[in-house]
Parts: C-alpha cells; sequence; structure tokens
C-alpha cells in the first residue's frame, strides 16, 4: 500500500487532552495512515496549554476536536492570552485545518451560554453559537458537501445551535439529522480552507474523500504544486458508511 | 399495610407466572406511579436493614457480587438488585420482590448497584449506610454525558445524605478523591499496590487530567489506566494519599481494574461490617465473576473467555488482560449499537486496538462489524489477521473453527452482544 514520496506533512494537533472527548483522534489516525500508506510523512505534532504557540507556524494542517465544558474553559482561557492570534493568522493564510464541535463554536464571534452569558469567540468564522438550555442534538447524520456535492455520515451530539452570518458558507447541507441548529439545514462551516463541523464518528474514518481533500489541500499549499493522491482501496470504508448512509 | 404493596407484589406475581419474564423493572415502576413515596415508607418499617450502594462506570456488578460473596459465606442474609436493573425502578423492583406480603424485608443487607446517572434520584429514595464510588470513566456520551457533570451531580447527591454515611471511594482517580475531600460524609479511600501503576503513558481514555480545584495540568508520577494513578497538581498542591491497597488480596480475576473492584469491596466489608482483612482474603479466593465478566464456557469441546468490554477505558483494560494471558491471542470482537450500547460508536477510536498487533487472529462482528473492522483496518494490523462476518452465530463458528484445540477464545462484546453471544454458546437466556 506504500507509495514512496519526498512529501511530508506537520499535523497541529490542538489541546489533544482537553479537546478530545468524543474519540475525535481517530481523525489523527486516519489522516496519519492515509498519509503514510501513500509514503508522506506525516509528522503529528501535539499542542496543549504547555507547548509554545510558535509550533503553530510550522503546521501545514490543524486540527482540534470537541470537550467538556471545563475543559473549555481551560482550552478558551489560553486562546484568548495565548494562541489564538497566531491560530487566526494560520487559518486566514488559507492553512487547511478540521475544527469539531466545541473547536468550530470557538472559532466563531460568540457563544451564549445556557444561562445568558456571552462569552467572546476567536472572530474567525463569521457565525455565531447559542444554547438556549433546550435538547441537545443527538443522532446519527447524513450530510451533502455543498461544493462537491460528497455525502458524508456522522453522529451529532451538541447543545449549542450555530448560525452563520451568510448560510452560503455552509460545509454542507443536511439530509438527515439536525446539523448546526436543527433550523436551516446547513451544516457546519467552509470558510478559507478550513472546516468547522458537529460530525463525530469520528467524521474522517468513515468519509475518506474528506481526509483526502484536506491531506491534498495541505500538500498543495506547502509545496504550491498541484499534487494527485493515490487511490487507497476504501471497500471497508463504504462497507461501514452503510450502516448509517441506510438509515 | 402499604397499599402500594399489594400492587407491586400481585403485578409481579403476574409478570413471573403468567409472562414468564423476571419482574426486574415493572413492579417498582408502577408503585412509583401509585405511590412515590412507597420506598420511604417501607423503609421505615425495616430500619434495621442495612443499605449499599455501588455507583461507577465500570466494575458495579463485580464489586456487588465479590461483597455479597463474603457476607453471605459469613452467614448474612442478602439481596441485591438484577444485574442491569439498575435503575430507580429496578432497585424498587428488587426491594418490592424482598418484601413478604407483611411490609417486611427478612434480610440483614442490600446491596444495590446504581447506574451513574440515576445515583441522585435513588439517593432521594433511600438513604444507604454506605455508598461505594468506584470510577469515572468516559461511557455512552450519548446517554450519560461527559464525566465532569456526572462527577458534579454526585457531588450534590452526596450533600443530601446524613453526615454519618460512610463514603467509599477510589483514591487514585482525582476527580473521586476531590469529591471524596470535599465531601461532609465520612470518607474512605481504597486504590491499588503501587507494584501495578506500571503504565508509561497516559492513554487517550483519560478525562480527569486537569486539577479539579484549581484546573491545572496534573502530573502523574505512577500510572495504573486511564486518569488513576500518583497524581500531583503543581500549582495548588491538590494530590494523591496513601490509600487501602490490601497488597496481601490476591486477585481471584485477571486484570488491574479487578483489583480496584475487590479493593473496594475490601475496604467496604472492612468499615461497615468489620471484617477482618485475613477473613476477606481467605473468601474472596474463592468468588467467581458475574455472567459475562470473565465467564469461561466450553462450546464444542473448545474453551471460550468473555470479557465484557463496552467503554474506551473497560476495553483497554480487556485487552490488557487478554495479552497478560496470552502474547499471541485469538479474539472476537462484537460491536452493537443497540440502547443497551449506546447508539454512538465512535469511542472505539478512544481504545488502543494498536496493541493487537501481536494477535493470532481477529474475527469482527456485531451490528457496528464493519465500523469495527475500519479501526482495526486503521490500527494497523496486518489485514490477514482479521475476518470481518456481520452475522453473529457465523462469526462465532468461523472464529471456533481457526481455534486450535489448545487455544482459548477471548470474546469481547459490548453488553447487548455479549447477551446474545452468551445464549448461542450456552444455548439459553441468561436469567
Amino acid at each position: 500500500m506504500n507509495q514512496k514520496s519526498n512529501y511530508s506533512l506537520t499535523i497541529a494537533w490542538l489541546y489533544p487532552d482537553l479537546m478530545n472527548t468524543y474519540a475525535d483522534r481517530g481523525n489523527i489516525i486516519v489522516l496519519q495512515k492515509r498519509c503514510q500508506w501513500r509514503g508522506v510523512n506525516a509528522i503529528i505534532q501535539k499542542i496543549s496549554i504547555s507547548e509554545d504557540e510558535n509550533l503553530l507556524k510550522k503546521a501545514d494542517l490543524i486540527f482540534m476536536g470537541g470537550a467538556q465544558d471545563t475543559q473549555q474553559e481551560i482550552v478558551n482561557q489560553d486562546l484568548f492570552e495565548k494562541k489564538g492570534v497566531s491560530l487566526k493568522k494560520r487559518i486566514e493564510e488559507g492553512t487547511p485545518g478540521l475544527y469539531i464541535c466545541g473547536a468550530y463554536q470557538f472559532l466563531g464571534k460568540y457563544y451564549i451560554t445556557a444561562d445568558g452569558k456571552k462569552l467572546p469567540g476567536l472572530e474567525i468564522f463569521p457565525a455565531y453559537t447559542k444554547n438556549s438550555g433546550k435538547d441537545r442534538l443527538i443522532g446519527n447524520i447524513i450530510i451533502q458537501e455543498n461544493q462537491t456535492q460528497n455525502t458524508l455520515v456522522g453522529f451529532e451530539n451538541h447543545g449549542g445551535r450555530t448560525y452563520l452570518d451568510d448560510p452560503a458558507l455552509a460545509f454542507a447541507k443536511v439530509v438527515k439529522g439536525f446539523g448546526n441548529n436543527s433550523e436551516d439545514r446547513t451544516e457546519g462551516i467552509l470558510y478559507k480552507n478550513s472546516i468547522g463541523s458537529y460530525l463525530h464518528g469520528p467524521i474522517l474514518p468513515k468519509n475518506p474523500t474528506l481526509a483526502d481533500w484536506l491531506i491534498q489541500k495541505a500538500l498543495e499549499e506547502k509545496y504550491k504544486e498541484e499534487i494527485n493522491l493515490k487511490k487507497l482501496d476504501d471497500e471497508l470504508e463504504m462497507k461501514a458508511r452503510n450502516a448509517i448512509a441506510n438509515l | 399495610m402499604i397499599p402500594a404493596l399489594t400492587l407491586g407484589k400481585s403485578s409481579s406475581y403476574l409478570i413471573k407466572k403468567l409472562l414468564k419474564r423476571s419482574a426486574s423493572t415493572w413492579p417498582g415502576h408502577l408503585v412509583l406511579k401509585m405511590d412515590p413515596n412507597f420506598t420511604k415508607k417501607i423503609l421505615n418499617k425495616n430500619s434495621n436493614l442495612k443499605i449499599i450502594l455501588i455507583a461507577g462506570t465500570n466494575g458495579k456488578t463485580t464489586t456487588t457480587k465479590a461483597i455479597s460473596h463474603v457476607l453471605r459465606s459469613q452467614g448474612k442474609r442478602i439481596f441485591t438488585n438484577e444485574a442491569g436493573a439498575n435503575l430507580l425502578n429496578g432497585i424498587v423492583s428488587s426491594l418490592i420482590n424482598h418484601t413478604d406480603h407483611f411490609g417486611a424485608i427478612n434480610y440483614d443487607c442490600a446491596i444495590f448497584e446504581v447506574d451513574e446517572n440515576s445515583l441522585p434520584i435513588v439517593i432521594s429514595h433511600i438513604t444507604p449506610s454506605s455508598i461505594i464510588l468506584l470510577n469515572l470513566f468516559r461511557d455512552q456520551l450519548d446517554r450519560y454525558g461527559e464525566v465532569n457533570s456526572i462527577s458534579k451531580k454526585w457531588g450534590e447527591a452526596l450533600k443530601k445524605l446524613p453526615k454519618d454515611t460512610k463514603l467509599i471511594t477510589n483514591g487514585d482517580d482525582p476527580q473521586l478523591r476531590f469529591l471524596g475531600e470535599n465531601s461532609s460524609l465520612h470518607s474512605f479511600y481504597f486504590g491499588i499496590d503501587e507494584k501495578y501503576m506500571t503504565k508509561k503513558r497516559l492513554a487517550n481514555d483519560s478525562d480527569s487530567l486537569y486539577c479539579p480545584h484549581c484546573n491545572s495540568l496534573l502530573t502523574f508520577s505512577k500510572i495504573a489506566y486511564s486518569h488513576q494513578g500518583m497524581f500531583k497538581c503543581p500549582k495548588c498542591g491538590f494530590e494523591h494519599r496513601p490509600t487501602a491497597t490490601f497488597p496481601n488480596l490476591k486477585n481471584p480475576l485477571i486484570g488491574t481494574f479487578n483489583f480496584y473492584n475487590m479493593n473496594a469491596a475490601a475496604l467496604l466489608l472492612q468499615k461497615e461490617f468489620g471484617i477482618s482483612e485475613e477473613s476477606i482474603q481467605k473468601t474472596l479466593s474463592t468468588f467467581s465473576p458475574a455472567f459475562g465478566r470473565q465467564e469461561k464456557i466450553e462450546y464444542k469441546g473448545k474453551n471460550i473467555f468473555l470479557l465484557l468490554s463496552k467503554n474506551p477505558t473497560g476495553f483497554n483494560q480487556s485487552i490488557q488482560a487478554v495479552l497478560s494471558q496470552n502474547i499471541k491471542p485469538y479474539l472476537l470482537l462484537s460491536l452493537n449499537d443497540r440502547i443497551p450500547d449506546g447508539r454512538d460508536i465512535s469511542w472505539i477510536w478512544d481504545v488502543d486496538f494498536e496493541e493487537l498487533e501481536s494477535a493470532s487472529n481477529i474475527t469482527i462482528t456485531g451490528d457496528r462489524a464493519y465500523d469495527m473492522g475500519l479501526r482495526i483496518k486503521y490500527a494497523d494490523i496486518d489485514e490477514k489477521k482479521y475476518t470481518i462476518e456481520p452475522n453473529l452465530l457465523q462469526a462465532i463458528e468461523k472464529a471456533i473453527s481457526m481455534l486450535p484445540m489448545s487455544e482459548t477464545l477471548y470474546v469481547l462484546p459490548t453488553y447487548s452482544s455479549m447477551l446474545e453471544i452468551r445464549k448461542i454458546l450456552k444455548g439459553q437466556s441468561i436469567l
């Protein structure tokens, strides 16, 4: 399965010990293996509270997952005091990234808690999130990507409802499930080369086209050349998708 | 006479006689509808009955069974709720089933395992003499929510108990030690001997890694597994302190997690019943686990070992327990996503399946067999070593046919799958 190449990617994993409640490390495993199986050397750079924000400068691809309230408070402080500025810069420059659930919410303009408190966000994504104290949105979800029309599957579990300033920025439309807010049938956001989404599952194992898009974009941004990734055998990925897609 | 009791007893009788089902939840449900104060009334009439509650993510059933085993051998009259019937209705059903028609409970002690989320409501109905909080790991996030929110609920619930209630909890778990130290109950801490804390690094299934007091990153000088170990907060000084480790107690089961279960049982038996360590040691050596938890079954002349594995920490512990028995094991992994298992199967990505690299053979089955297969594929396990067969019956036959006579097939299933597998292997239903 391995293919020789001289390419390498540094994948930054933000707050792996904090923003990792919903098994989102699966995304890192998938990115790493799908690089490795193509001979692309993938280096995973964990960046948590104790790491320096300058490490973000070396990242070719960025990933951050979701977490519990207490953990999010700790991360919130670190983002505002230290890493937020560097992160914003990288995203604005077009560094590809995947931001799931809590991370997606952090990157918006603000977050209104269930008791009405308005917490500032990093103001990267033109979106805001509101937790009205209503039921959490939980269940299997099927979406269709707006740019590629690819169908993606996952599992969502979130209390906050996210509203985009411009629905045209949505990453996908909801085929089955709740998505951003259970009202406008949008799911996630695609901003420059960064994706915010509520899909756990984790998202990448059963959606290899998305994993490959991130890898390809990261290589193209880094090497400034057109990249055609070698096709991998995704038969098992497709079979696993069917468990959800056939719902 | 309590009127609701008559309803409870007769519904229980009807369920057993007419439906041939175990009356493990319905009687309690009906009785509480008719009389929300039923539990208090019946327990006031039986104030000599000692009640022990056991909550935690993993090990409830095994710990309950270990405590009952020792107490019964001492001649005590004990009853417990049926395994799995650990919500309020299951506990009340158990009370009804063990009360006579005159409202008398002729037992010395009731030991109830309690669902994590149900602990607050159970405490509002029942005042235990002791409560064991075993551990707190991520589990079925779609149903239970996150570890911190459960621990907060537990803390609030404990405040409602009388101050002389004993709290037996895990001193190696930062969150639970914090809970114990901040509660006004009589807190006692169990742990395990340092020599079993051999993990080199914190695994991905760990949740409580930051100081529950000041939110700083904890440092661990020793790690048992998950977030259990010798921790210290470099900032505020919150830290691990000595625990009851019972170094002479032999573990009758396999796996580090069972040291915790046995030590929790031993500490409870000492503090609540004053039983000597020597006596506990002697009786526990003859302990055999509950169904599906490290159960040995012979099927078609071959050896099968069932290890219920239903959340990341439980699964990681099962894998380590299997590898401690055989470094090149034959395995059957079964993943379901039914209500008792949790509908979200994301958690398999928190399990370190990479550790199974040395396995001889892995058969993969269950409702979500392909998801499990995908996880194994991305663990980079040689594709010649694993087979995916979604049909459970055929998967069992395949796994058995590939198993050499001298070997053991280790079966690691989620809860609903464990029940099905047991039915097939034993040709009978479980209860």
